[in-house]
């Protein structure tokens, strides 16, 4: 922004050039983004109306607008955005936290972690979902099963990438931290916990995706309210509008929280804008 | 062994084993060598001729296999090759971190670190982060966070190496004047025989695996600082004496 006004003052004229050129191109980027938006839109309602698409089959804007609107004014839409919201928000902390505890004490001890790394292995490459079933039995077909289904997928993705950062930043510092004669305690809060933080945060972004497909996909499996619920149900009961109007509102609050972790990242790893 | 109160470090048949699944490999026997209170000794040998080793033995990092070693001091400053400033601490951060890890870190300790910024130019930048400043500075300020801690013995694994040429004569000048204002007595690992000759009050010359002296020099030139010591007579006579006794180990 400083740089933009400050283009106006007394720099050279291949500079200024530049800067018009860089600040065209952010708009044309901006501006392309929303004309794609509305073009796919209205074309999807175009050939609603006009018959080339059946909107008994494959909806239609104004519809899932409408079916949006029926269940806000129904009062359940609400009902099952707090439903979803509320085991993915759960799922998440419970899985990054217990992750990032896993993976400090793997760093801690070496030999576990060199005992430990086949089992995690395995658990990387199984799909989380083939424990649905075992998950509901234990669990009961409720929200818990889906928390802990959420909680499953984005465990071992965080062990996984934080441990790889401890490990990473251990190798570097060390030996500084040994100099000084730190303890094993000093160099972690000191050094290794603080410096993977950037990287727990990115942990945390692809945890993120990750709560919401064990949450929808809970919520296929066992649930009786929440957003995978209205899209199973409206399969089921060929509602199209309510499985497209289903999907836009979750497309909504996965972007939502999304941009919430960024924005935390963003605001916890200031000293990354130090660097250059 | 002799009671020496003068000797700070002292080497007495000191052995040193690395140990893999492939096998063992002798890095140092019997090494003995002894470094006097105040006094600027240099290291020179080939790469991977066990410098770096001797040093993490001083600083009780490694322990030896086998010989006696004795350090008549308290724990040393350890200057590493990068300067491993972290990145999210403001230059005064990284400054008292020694002393953070050592808790030792009160008033007195505080200001007298930040005296060291003050006194040696970077006091203007004691907020500022790593990321803001020069390759030099960065290892200045990595020098004055080895000295915060006050300790007698400063041992220095090519701190200069990764620094332009430049930059590496006029910073050795600078931190050499440091450390002699500060009387701190100093073991440099090098493997340029210039910065060795032009910083050392006396050179020690190691040989290629498994480490042991070579030749000892007693540099003997007028000059005291190293940028005028390179243009001493006398320096090439050392610098040609240590090259050969090196190159002959190349071979």
């Amino acid at each position: 922004m400083t740089k933009h006004s400050a283009a106006q003052y007394g720099f050279s004229q291949e500079h200024r050039a530049y800067v018009a050129r860089l600040i065209r191109k952010k708009r044309l980027v901006t501006l392309s983004r929303w004309a794609l938006l509305v073009a796919l839109i209205s074309l999807w309602e175009i050939f609603a109306r006009v018959g080339m698409i059946d909107p008994f089959i494959g909806s239609s804007p104004v519809r899932v607008a409408q079916t949006v609107f029926r269940l806000y004014s129904g009062g359940e839409l609400f009902t099952h955005i707090g439903i979803t919201l509320y085991e993915t928000v759960l799922g998440f902390f419970l899985g990054t936290a217990a992750g990032t505890l896993i993976a400090i004490g793997l760093w801690w001890s070496p030999t576990l972690c060199d005992i430990l790394d086949p089992y995690l292995v395995v658990l990387n490459a199984l799909p989380k979902i083939a424990l649905g079933p075992i998950l509901i039995v234990w669990f009961g077909a409720g929200i818990t099963s889906i928390v802990v289904m959420a909680l499953l997928i984005s465990l071992v993705v965080t062990i996984m990438t934080v441990l790889a950062g401890f490990n990473e930043i251990t190798g570097e510092k060390q030996l500084l931290m040994k100099t000084l004669g730190a303890s094993k305690l000093q160099i972690f809060t000191i050094v290794v916990f603080p410096a993977s933080l950037p990287t727990i945060m990115n942990a945390l972004k692809i945890s993120v995706g990750m709560s919401w497909v064990g949450v929808i996909v809970g919520e296929y499996l066992v649930s009786k309210a929440g957003l995978g619920y209205l899209i199973v149900y409206g399969g089921q009961v060929f509602k199209l509008d309510l499985v497209m109007a289903s999907i836009a509102v979750l497309c909504v609050l996965a972007a939502l929280m999304y941009y919430a972790v960024a924005y935390t990242e963003k605001r916890l790893v200031r000293w990354r804008s130090h660097i250059g | 062994m002799n009671g020496n109160n003068d000797l700070i470090v002292e080497f007495d048949g000191v052995s040193l084993n690395y140990h893999d699944a492939q096998g063992e490999t002798a890095a140092i026997s019997n090494l003995s060598f002894s470094v006097k209170k105040g006094e600027f000794v240099s290291i020179v040998g080939p790469s991977g001729c066990g410098k770096t080793s001797v040093l993490s033995l001083v600083a009780g990092i490694t322990k030896p296999s086998g010989g006696r070693l004795s350090l008549n001091c308290g724990r040393p400053g350890y200057m590493l090759q990068q300067d491993h400033l972290l990145d999210w601490r403001t230059v005064e951060g990284n400054v008292l971190l020694g002393l953070e890890v050592q808790r030792s870190i009160n008033n007195e300790t505080r200001a007298y670190a930040l005296g060291l910024l003050v006194r040696y130019g970077l006091g203007e930048f004691s907020a500022r982060y790593p990321g803001q400043l020069s390759g030099g500075m960065r290892q200045k300020v990595a020098l004055i966070r080895t000295l915060a801690t006050k300790p007698e013995l400063l041992l220095l694994d090519e701190p200069f190496s990764a620094l332009d040429f430049q930059t590496r004569l006029r910073l050795g000048d600078e931190i050499h004047s440091i450390l002699k204002e500060e009387g701190k007595t100093v073991i440099l690992v090098t493997h340029d025989i210039s910065e060795a000759v032009s910083m050392g009050d006396r050179v020690l010359v190691f040989s290629s695996r498994p480490t042991r002296i070579k030749a000892e020099h007693i540099i003997d030139i007028d000059e005291q600082k190293p940028i005028q010591r390179r243009n001493a007579e006398s320096f090439k006579y050392y610098f040609n004496a240590i090259w050969r006794e090196l190159d002959h180990d190349e071979t």
